[in-house]
């Protein structure tokens, strides 16, 4: 019956079923479990390059700072906003110069957008958020401001959480519609509609075009991008502490806690990993199959 | 404990004596209570599994009831063929036919079965069945033997796994025996339970190879005829066979694939065909009744399995046993199944796959495969009820003398195996299903139940000409529903 | 003939079986439930009545006093009349049918006639009630012009609920009659 009563191992065990072999059902071999395997392709992390890694998350997070701090200039009247409008521009070509280079040094082969197209989209975008800023403007009147406020708040989180940082352009549906969702918010509680246009024209700067920027800068420039997301995250922290000493303290630990302690804990805790494969395990399709299908 | 009933051993006779025991009485007839979700009129492996079994037992001289629950009106006590009794219970049904469990509102229903049946052992089926799991639970509580059979492969990689593995530690760390269909099942079922193996047996499952033979004239000579049977869904490689398809299409003009099953990926090949323009090459024919499968086998001359997992395949066996030629992937227990000369292993890759059909197509036009004849007769004997029944028999023998542990050693076996968290957090359900027992017996105590009419097993009254027309017009009465 | 014997219901209370033979074609079965205890009446009614007492002691509207009283008599009433059933009987008559009654504790007597052509059977059968499973004794209809297939099915004896040795006691002694017809 059990395992004590098995025979003298005269024959080997083999590991099938079609055979009927002289060992109990319950019958344990040494063979048992040897195609466990421990810790299968698991990466090793080195410290600072998942700092690295974890510098385009607090880079983020500065953005979404930088951007309430030009809110509170704005609604505080310290800042007009055809200087902003103006900045915005300025910021906008140099990017766009930017890009076009970095994207003809990457994909000479590939059909480029045309100029041509770009400025249209750009001219169609302003027009349409020129002309509905009086309406925008006056779309959360009736709701009360803690509400927008508790609103953007959640929202622009909600963007911070889905944004895909692994690939940053574009920027997902949900996060960029969280951004712009609680840009639209802020933007409705300032006082005037030229003053809603260029904060939704400077919301699109920050949240949908500056991403494909850093994107084309992180895949040719790594070392220039680094140096980008710790001047990023000096000015997100700089420019709060101008309105809000106690904001850019918190920003400050957060951006820390982000970048430095997180990375810490994944290269520590990794090493209690322990994840086990076997021939149990489901199987991955690693192939394309689509090309059959498209 | 005051709990073990009285069909039961009594608890001083230990482990020890009781082993020798088994020994003299191999020929002890059990009363044994299958339970699972899944059962007929649903369809699948383990709804087959566990009525052939219980015919075979049934056969063999034992007591065999089964509990499921009820589906739409069937519910209330059925009997099947040869007096197999069938509670459909009214519990409610949660996800994919797996019932709610709250580890308390199945027991008095349950123990109402296991007491007013006499049941000696209680055997589970299925990991993804909530009511086998409340019904070990229960059966340990009331100190009943227990057996479980996993019938199915987990992976240890993601949140949803780490939970089901963990609820089954819990579920199967004081169970009295575990039945694996094949040795990887085994492996993976002592790791995903953390289980000592020499309480894991390894039984695989069976088909009827009377069901299964083949007949080469239903073949076409002017042909080759791939055969594939399985649901189609993600985890049974649709995807792959979608690029299979066109792959060797374009190679052979005279090849045609015969596609039995339906599920959520039929789209796939749908497109295929579409794009290819394989209308007449490429059949699928839905879903298939059990009975249709061998009509369907027998026109084909070689047998794809495309799985990502398996814990043993029955259509692979069925294939071979129709005298297919069987090409699949190596994944899962598939493997231990065939010998190597029945089956072609490749990688659960495209490439891999064709290049296996490839040599397949090759071998049949060249004539040096054997014939289907000579492929069934070496199969027909391989997986056969009987051998499954009498191997379970053993496995009913020895847990019939091993002790259920009593309350105050559950709760430390649960707090010593299942870690601190978890185990406490059951340990004290443990309790509370303890105390629930006890007012159920002081509410419906056992001796107010009345015994049931056995219609298998040693007393069985089946047969007897005063009680063929009573049990006869109870099977077919619509009376036995719940109120 | 006639005999009377003791058996328990599904809940263990006593209950008593009557078989009365008038001919060898007729028989009938009787099947009493035990008497409601005055021990039971008193606790219900205290209970109502100090609930009420506790209403008024808080309100101070005697309303709710009367209303307590003419709520436990109505009860009561209903009780006896609707729900208490004191003894129900089967009396079967062979190449007749069979006659099925209930008494409720106030008098109050109902009774159905299901003719024999209608009748295919009579069976013990297993069903699920409540958080059990039990056994009864039903009759099995069928239409006149489909002999073979079952119609419908009547539960006996639902408010007494005898045990199985019961049960089995009166399906024999049904079957005598029903085979030589």
């Amino acid at each position: 019956m059990g395992p004590d009563s098995a025979p003298g191992p005269a024959v080997p065990w083999q590991k099938v079923l079609w055979e009927r072999q002289p060992f109990p059902d319950n019958y344990v071999d040494q063979r048992f479990l040897e195609e466990l395997r421990r810790n299968e392709g698991v990466r090793q992390y080195r410290y600072w390059s998942v700092v690295k890694e974890a510098g385009f998350v607090g880079q983020q997070l500065s953005c979404v700072a930088l951007f309430i701090t030009l809110w509170l200039y704005m609604e505080q009247g310290l800042l007009s906003p055809e200087m902003l409008l103006l900045t915005s521009l300025v910021c906008a070509l140099l990017g766009y110069g930017l890009h076009q280079v970095l994207t003809s040094q990457i994909e000479p082969g590939c059909e480029p957008r045309t100029r041509l197209a770009d400025l249209q989209s750009a001219a169609i975008f302003l027009s349409f958020t020129f002309g509905f800023s009086p309406v925008l403007k006056t779309l959360t009147e009736s709701v009360s401001t803690d509400t927008v406020y508790a609103m953007s708040a959640v929202m622009l989180l909600a963007h911070l959480v889905s944004f895909p940082y692994a690939q940053p352009s574009p920027p997902g549906s949900l996060s960029l519609n969280a951004a712009l969702f609680a840009s639209v918010c802020l933007a409705s509680r300032l006082p005037g509609a030229l003053h809603t246009f260029a904060m939704l024209s400077c919301a699109l700067l920050v949240f949908a075009l500056w991403p494909c920027l850093l994107q084309r800068l992180r895949e040719n420039a790594p070392n220039q991008f680094t140096g980008v997301c710790v001047g990023m995250c000096i000015g997100g922290v700089g420019g709060l502490g101008t309105q809000s000493l106690g904001g850019a303290m918190l920003l400050a630990i957060a951006l820390g806690s982000v970048t430095l302690l997180c990375p810490l804990l994944l290269v520590r805790l990794q090493r209690h990993k322990d994840n086990i494969h076997g021939p149990w395990d489901e199987a991955e399709i690693h192939e394309d199959l689509s090309r059959f299908l498209h | 404990m005051g709990q073990r009933r009285r069909v039961a051993n009594p608890p001083s006779q230990g482990v020890a004596g009781a082993r020798t025991d088994c020994v003299r009485v191999s020929d002890r007839k059990h009363n044994i209570c299958m339970v699972s979700d899944f059962f007929y009129p649903n369809m699948g492996g383990v709804e087959s599994h566990i009525y052939q079994l219980s015919q075979c037992l049934i056969q063999k001289g034992h007591k065999v009831v089964i509990a499921t629950h009820a589906y739409d009106r069937r519910k209330g006590v059925r009997y099947l063929t040869n007096g197999l009794k069938v509670y459909y219970l009214p519990l409610q049904v949660m996800y994919n036919q797996s019932t709610a469990t709250t580890c308390f509102h199945s027991l008095p229903l349950l123990r109402c079965v296991f007491v007013r049946e006499r049941i000696t052992v209680v055997h589970a089926h299925s990991s993804f069945s909530a009511m086998a799991h409340d019904a070990l639970f229960h059966a340990k509580t009331m100190g009943l033997n227990t057996v479980f059979t996993d019938h199915s492969l987990f992976g240890f990689a993601d949140v949803s796994s780490v939970l089901t593995n963990k609820l089954l530690t819990v579920s199967l760390c004081d169970t009295n025996h575990i039945v694996c269909v094949s040795y990887t099942s085994k492996e993976n079922t002592v790791l995903r339970a953390t289980l000592n193996p020499e309480i894991v047996s390894v039984i695989p499952n069976a088909v009827d190879p009377t069901d299964f033979t083949p007949d080469p004239s239903q073949r076409q000579e002017d042909r080759i005829t791939i055969v594939v049977i399985s649901r189609l869904v993600y985890r049974k490689g649709i995807d792959l066979l979608g690029g299979i398809i066109p792959e060797l299409c374009l190679k052979h003009p005279d090849l045609h694939f015969l596609i039995g099953g339906e599920g959520p990926k039929r789209i796939v090949l749908e497109e295929v065909r579409e794009k290819y323009q394989l209308h007449d090459r490429v059949q699928l024919l839905g879903a298939l009744e059990h009975k249709d499968v061998r009509g369907v086998l027998v026109q084909g001359h070689i047998f794809l399995n495309t799985s990502l997992t398996e814990a043993f395949c029955m259509a692979i066996v069925e294939g071979a046993s129709c005298g297919l030629q069987v090409v699949s992937t190596r994944v899962g227990g598939i493997p231990e199944v065939l010998p190597e000369d029945l089956i072609t292993l490749c990688e659960p890759t495209v490439r891999s796959l064709c290049a296996g059909l490839e040599t397949v197509i090759a071998q049949q036009r060249s004539g040096s495969l054997p014939s289907p004849a000579s492929i069934h007769a070496r199969v027909k004997n391989l997986y056969t009820w009987k051998n499954v029944a009498e191997r379970t028999e053993k496995v009913y023998d020895r847990v019939a003398g091993e002790e259920v542990l009593p309350l105050d050693r559950r709760l430390w076996r649960l707090r010593a195996h299942c870690g601190p968290v978890s185990g406490s957090i059951f340990a004290f359900v443990a309790v509370l299903d303890f105390l629930f027992l006890l007012l159920l017996q002081w509410l419906v105590p056992d001796r107010l139940m009345d015994d049931a009419v056995d219609a298998t097993g040693p007393h069985r009254l089946w047969r007897q000409e005063t009680i063929v027309k009573q049990t006869k017009s109870r099977s077919h009465s619509k009376g036995a529903t719940s109120s | 003939m006639m005999e009377d014997e003791a058996f328990t219901d599904i809940n263990g209370k006593t209950i008593s079986l009557d078989c009365q033979s008038h001919s060898s074609f007729c028989r009938e079965f009787t099947v009493s439930s035990p008497k409601t205890s005055m021990a039971k009446v008193m606790v219900y009614t205290c209970c109502v009545w100090l609930l009420s007492y506790t209403v008024f002691f808080f309100t101070q509207n005697t309303a709710v006093l009367s209303a307590a009283i003419v709520i436990t008599l109505v009860s009561m009433m209903l009780h006896i009349h609707f729900v208490k059933v004191d003894h129900e009987s089967l009396l079967v008559i062979g190449s007749l049918g069979i006659q099925l009654s209930s008494n409720y504790a106030s008098g109050r007597e109902t009774t159905t006639f299901i003719e024999m052509n209608k009748i295919k059977d009579i069976v013990i059968n297993e069903a699920i009630y409540m958080h059990q499973i039990i056994y009864f004794l039903c009759v099995l209809l069928k239409d006149p012009s489909e002999p073979d297939a079952v119609s419908s099915v009547v539960p006996l004896f639902q408010s007494s609920k005898p045990r199985l040795n019961c049960l089995v006691k009166i399906y024999k002694s049904c079957q005598e009659i029903l085979s030589k017809c």
